[in-house]
C-alpha cells in the first residue's frame, strides 16, 4: 500500500468511527429533545433513540467505506452532527424554560 | 479508492474483522462461560458449594448482616481523589441506600449499600458522593463469606467479555463496543461479499483444501447463528448505550433528564431527596409478602430477585422490590415499592410500554437471568459458532497470504497466525490454566485471587510467546506446530483441573453425577473432558492431515458437491 | 415434565425439517445417496420441511412463555442446521434413517 492509499484508508477509518460516533451522538441529542417536545416520556426517548442509535451508527460506518466521495461523507457527518447538536440543545433549553 | 461495493464491504470485513476478531474472539468465548459463571464459582469455591436458595427474610437474616458491612476499601480511596479534605474512619461511616440480589442459581447472596460521606466534592458538578460496600453472604446462616475468594466465574470470565478486565479510563469497555460495532459491520458486509448464502447453509467439506474448507465453516457458522451473533453484538451496545457508550443523557441532555427525574419523583410518589427526619423501619418480610400476593394475583408468582432501600432511617425512606426473572426474558422487574417506616405501597409499576418491551426484550436475552437450562446450552453453543465464524477467519486471512508472503519475505501472515494462536487455544489455556491454578493454591493464601489472576495473564502471556517462538514455518508457507503442541498441553490441562478438583474437594464425576448430585461442578468438569477430547482430537488431526487417498476417495464420493466451485 | 416432552418435540422436528431442507439440494442427495441418481421429489421435501419447521415453533411455544419459546426455537434452528451440517460431511449415512419416514410416504 502506498502512502496515498494508506492516507485515504486512514481518513475513512476515522470518518466511520469518529465521524459516524458524532453523527450518532447529534441524532440521539435530536431525537431524544424532538420526541419530549412531542410529549413522549422521557425515558421512553432515551431508551426508543438507544434502541435505534447504534443501527445508525452502523449505517454510517459502512457508508464512510462505501461512499464515493470522502468530501460528502465528512459533509454529513460532521455537518450533520453539529446541526442536530445545535437544533437539540436549542430545543431542551426551550424545553426547560 | 474502492470501485464497487463489494471491493469497499470486502475490505472492511478483512481488515476491521482481523483487527477487532483478536477481540471478538475474547467476547464470544468469555461470554459462553458467562452463561455458567455461577457454576463456574461453586467449581472454583468449594465452600459455597450448595443449593441455590430464595431471597432470606430481612427481618431475621439479613438486617444483623447489614450492620457488619463495611466500606470497601478501594473505593475508599478511589472517593479520597474526589472529595475536598479527608473521608472519616470507614468504621463511623452510616449506610444510606443497600440492595440484596439473588437469582435462583445462586446459592449465594450478594448484599452491598452506599456509605454517606460528608465531605464536599472537589468538582462541584460530581453528584456521586458515597462510598461503596459489598459482600457475599449465606443466605442460610446468615453469615459473611469470605470475599477474599475470587469468583472466577462471575467475576473474572464474565466481565472479561465485555470489559477485558481492563479497567484503566473504561478502555476495555470502549475497545469491546468498537468490536461489537466491527461484528455487526462483519455480517453485513460477509452478506454483501458473499451471495449465495442459503446454497452454503449445510455444506462442510473438511477433505478439502485448508483454505477451502475453512471457508465452509466460516460462512456455514456465520450464517447458522447469524440472528444469535447480530442480536448479541447489537444488544451489547444498548446495554451500555446509556451509561456507557452514547451517555447523552448524562451529558447533553442532563439538564432534561435532571429536570425529568424530579417531575417523576413527584409524579411516583417516591421521594428524590431524603426528607432529614428519623424514621424506624417497619417489618420488610410483610412487605415481601405484599408483593408476592399482588405478583401472584397478575398471574406472575415468583421469588424476590432484587430489593433495594433508598434513604435509609430517613421519613422519605422506601422500600423497592422486584421479581426475579426466572420464566420470561425480561429481567427482574414488576416493582413494588413501599414505605419503609410504614409498610404501605406507595407504587406499584404499570406494565411496562410497548418501547420498554422491546428494549426489555433485547436486554434481557442478552443478560439471560430466565431459568431455561436448554437455552442456555444453547446460548453456550452459538458463542462457540461464533468463535469458530472468526477463527476461521483467521485462518482463512492465512491462508490466503502466506504463499505469497513466503515468496515475498513478508512477516504478515507469520504474525497473525501467531496472534491466532494465541486467541484460540492460547485463551482457552489461559482459563482452564486459570481453573488449575485455583485448585493448586492453599484456599486461606492471602490474595489468593490476585495469583489466579496472575496465573492467568502468565499462561497467555507464554502461549504468545510459544506461538510466536514456533512460527517461523507460516512465513515459509507451512503451519505453526504451535496449534498442535497448544492443543495438546490444553488437553492435558484440562484433564489435571478434573482431576485435581477431584483431589483437593473429593467432588469425583461418580460423586457429582450420581451419588450426591451436584450439576453445577459436575457440568464444569464434564464440559473440561470435553474440552480435552477435542483438543486431543484436533492435536492428532494436526499432526495428520487428510491424506491424498483419503481425499481423493471422498472427493469422488462428493463429486457433486464440487459444483459449487 | 410436559415441557421437556414439548422440547423433545421440537429438537426432533428442527432436526428433521433441516435434514429435509439440506437434502433438497441435489448435491447433499448425492452425498447421502450416491448410488440413487437423482432427486425424486424435492418440492415434496422442501414442504415437509417448511411445516416441520412451523410444527418445532409451535412446540417451543408450547414448553415456553413465548417470548422464551422465540429464543429457544431460533437457537435451535442454528444448532439443527450445523449438526445436519456436520452429519453430511462427516456421517452422512445417518441422514439416511432420518428420510425413512420420506419413503414410507412414497411407498
Amino acid at each position: 500500500m502506498n502512502s496515498q492509499a494508506a492516507l485515504q484508508t486512514t481518513n475513512r477509518i476515522i470518518a466511520a468511527i469518529l465521524g459516524g460516533y458524532a453523527f450518532t451522538w447529534g441524532f440521539s441529542v435530536l431525537g431524544i429533545t424532538s420526541l419530549v417536545a412531542l410529549g413522549i416520556d422521557f425515558h421512553e426517548a432515551e431508551t426508543g433513540l438507544s434502541l435505534i442509535a447504534f443501527l445508525v451508527f452502523l449505517g454510517l460506518f459502512l457508508w464512510a467505506f462505501a461512499a464515493k466521495s470522502m468530501i460528502r461523507v465528512w459533509l454529513v457527518l460532521a455537518g450533520g452532527a453539529a446541526i442536530m447538536m445545535l437544533i437539540g440543545t436549542v430545543l431542551q433549553n426551550s424545553l426547560l424554560s | 479508492m474502492f470501485n464497487s461495493l463489494r471491493m469497499s464491504m470486502g475490505w472492511v470485513h478483512t481488515w476491521m474483522g482481523l483487527v477487532l476478531g483478536f477481540v471478538l474472539m475474547i467476547c464470544f468465548f468469555f461470554g459462553a462461560l458467562s452463561v455458567f459463571d455461577r457454576e463456574i464459582d461453586r467449581w472454583a469455591i468449594p465452600d459455597t458449594r450448595f443449593e441455590p436458595q430464595p431471597m432470606p427474610s430481612f427481618d431475621e437474616v439479613l438486617k444483623p448482616v447489614y450492620e457488619q458491612l463495611r466500606p470497601d476499601p478501594v473505593d475508599m480511596a478511589a472517593t479520597e481523589r474526589r472529595v475536598v479534605g479527608s473521608l472519616p474512619d470507614p468504621e463511623t461511616l452510616e449506610l444510606e441506600s443497600l440492595f440484596a440480589y439473588t437469582t435462583h442459581r445462586d446459592p449465594v447472596l450478594l448484599i452491598g449499600g452506599e456509605f454517606a460521606i460528608p465531605n464536599e466534592p472537589i468538582d462541584p458538578t460530581d453528584d456521586h458522593q458515597h462510598v461503596h460496600g459489598r459482600a457475599t453472604v449465606n443466605p442460610a446462616t446468615g453469615e459473611l463469606l469470605n470475599d477474599d475468594a475470587l469468583k472466577i466465574g462471575s467475576d473474572w470470565f464474565y466481565p472479561m467479555h465485555f470489559s477485558l478486565n481492563f479497567n484503566w479510563m473504561m478502555l476495555g469497555y470502549w475497545i469491546v463496543g468498537l468490536a461489537a460495532l466491527v461484528m455487526l459491520a462483519g455480517l453485513v458486509s460477509g452478506v454483501i461479499i458473499h451471495r449465495k448464502i442459503f446454497r452454503e447453509f449445510f455444506t462442510f467439506r473438511p477433505w478439502k483444501n485448508l483454505f477451502r474448507s475453512s471457508l465452509d465453516l466460516h460462512n456455514m457458522t456465520g450464517v447458522v447463528a447469524l440472528p444469535f451473533h447480530f442480536f448479541f453484538a447489537f444488544t451489547a451496545l444498548v446495554i451500555f448505550a446509556s451509561n456507557i457508550y452514547l451517555p447523552v443523557t448524562h451529558t447533553t441532555l442532563k439538564p432534561l433528564h435532571e429536570h425529568h427525574e424530579k417531575l417523576e419523583a413527584a409524579r411516583t410518589g417516591l421521594p428524590h431527596e431524603p426528607a432529614g427526619v428519623p424514621a424506624p423501619l417497619a417489618s420488610v418480610d410483610a412487605m415481601v409478602a405484599e408483593a408476592k400476593r399482588r405478583w401472584a394475583q397478575r398471574d406472575m408468582a415468583g421469588e424476590v430477585g432484587f430489593l433495594s432501600m433508598n434513604h435509609l432511617g430517613d421519613e422519605n425512606g422506601y422500600v423497592s422490590i422486584y421479581r426475579a426473572g426466572s420464566d420470561r426474558v425480561a429481567l427482574v422487574g414488576e416493582g413494588i415499592h413501599f414505605k419503609a417506616s410504614t409498610g404501605e405501597v406507595i407504587r406499584e409499576e404499570p406494565p411496562r410500554s410497548a418501547v420498554s418491551s422491546i428494549d426489555e426484550f433485547l436486554t434481557g436475552l442478552h443478560l439471560q437471568h430466565f431459568e431455561h437450562w436448554m437455552l442456555r446450552w444453547l446460548y453456550v453453543f452459538g458463542g462457540l459458532l461464533g468463535a469458530v465464524c472468526i477463527a476461521t477467519g483467521f485462518v482463512l486471512f492465512v491462508e490466503k497470504r502466506k504463499a505469497r508472503h513466503a515468496k515475498t519475505g513478508s512477516q504478515g501472515s507469520r504474525i497473525v497466525d501467531a496472534l491466532a494462536v494465541t486467541t484460540v487455544t492460547g485463551m482457552v489455556l489461559a482459563a482452564v490454566g486459570m481453573l488449575v491454578a485455583n485448585r493448586l493454591l492453599p484456599a486461606d493464601l492471602p490474595g489468593k485471587g490476585q495469583w489466579e489472576q496472575i496465573a492467568f495473564w502468565s499462561v497467555w502471556a507464554l502461549a504468545f510467546l510459544h506461538a510466536a517462538w514456533r512460527s517461523s514455518p507460516v512465513a515459509k508457507a507451512r503451519h505453526n506446530p504451535a496449534w498442535r503442541e497448544q492443543s495438546l498441553l490444553l488437553g492435558l490441562l484440562s484433564l489435571s483441573a478434573v482431576g485435581l478438583n477431584w483431589i483437593t474437594t473429593g467432588d469425583h464425576l461418580i460423586k457429582t453425577v450420581f451419588t450426591d448430585t451436584y450439576w453445577a461442578v459436575a457440568g464444569v468438569d464434564l464440559s473440561l473432558i470435553a474440552t480435552a477430547l477435542i483438543a486431543f482430537f484436533a492435536a492428532a488431526r494436526l499432526r495428520a492431515p487428510v491424506s491424498e487417498q483419503k481425499a481423493d476417495n471422498a472427493l469422488s464420493r462428493n463429486k457433486q458437491v464440487n459444483a459449487y466451485d | 415434565m410436559t415441557e421437556t416432552i414439548w422440547l423433545i418435540a421440537a429438537v426432533t422436528a428442527a432436526l428433521l425439517s433441516m435434514s429435509w431442507l439440506a437434502l433438497a439440494y441435489e448435491s447433499h442427495w448425492q452425498q447421502v445417496f450416491p448410488e440413487s441418481g437423482t432427486l425424486p421429489n424435492r418440492r415434496r421435501l422442501k414442504l415437509s420441511a417448511w411445516v416441520f419447521l412451523l410444527l418445532s415453533a409451535v412446540f417451543c411455544l408450547n414448553a415456553d412463555h413465548p417470548s422464551m419459546a422465540v429464543l429457544v426455537w431460533v437457537m435451535l434452528l442454528a444448532v439443527a442446521a450445523f449438526s445436519v451440517a456436520m452429519m453430511l460431511s462427516h456421517r452422512p449415512a445417518l441422514l439416511k434413517i432420518i428420510c425413512l419416514p420420506l419413503f414410507a410416504a412414497k411407498a
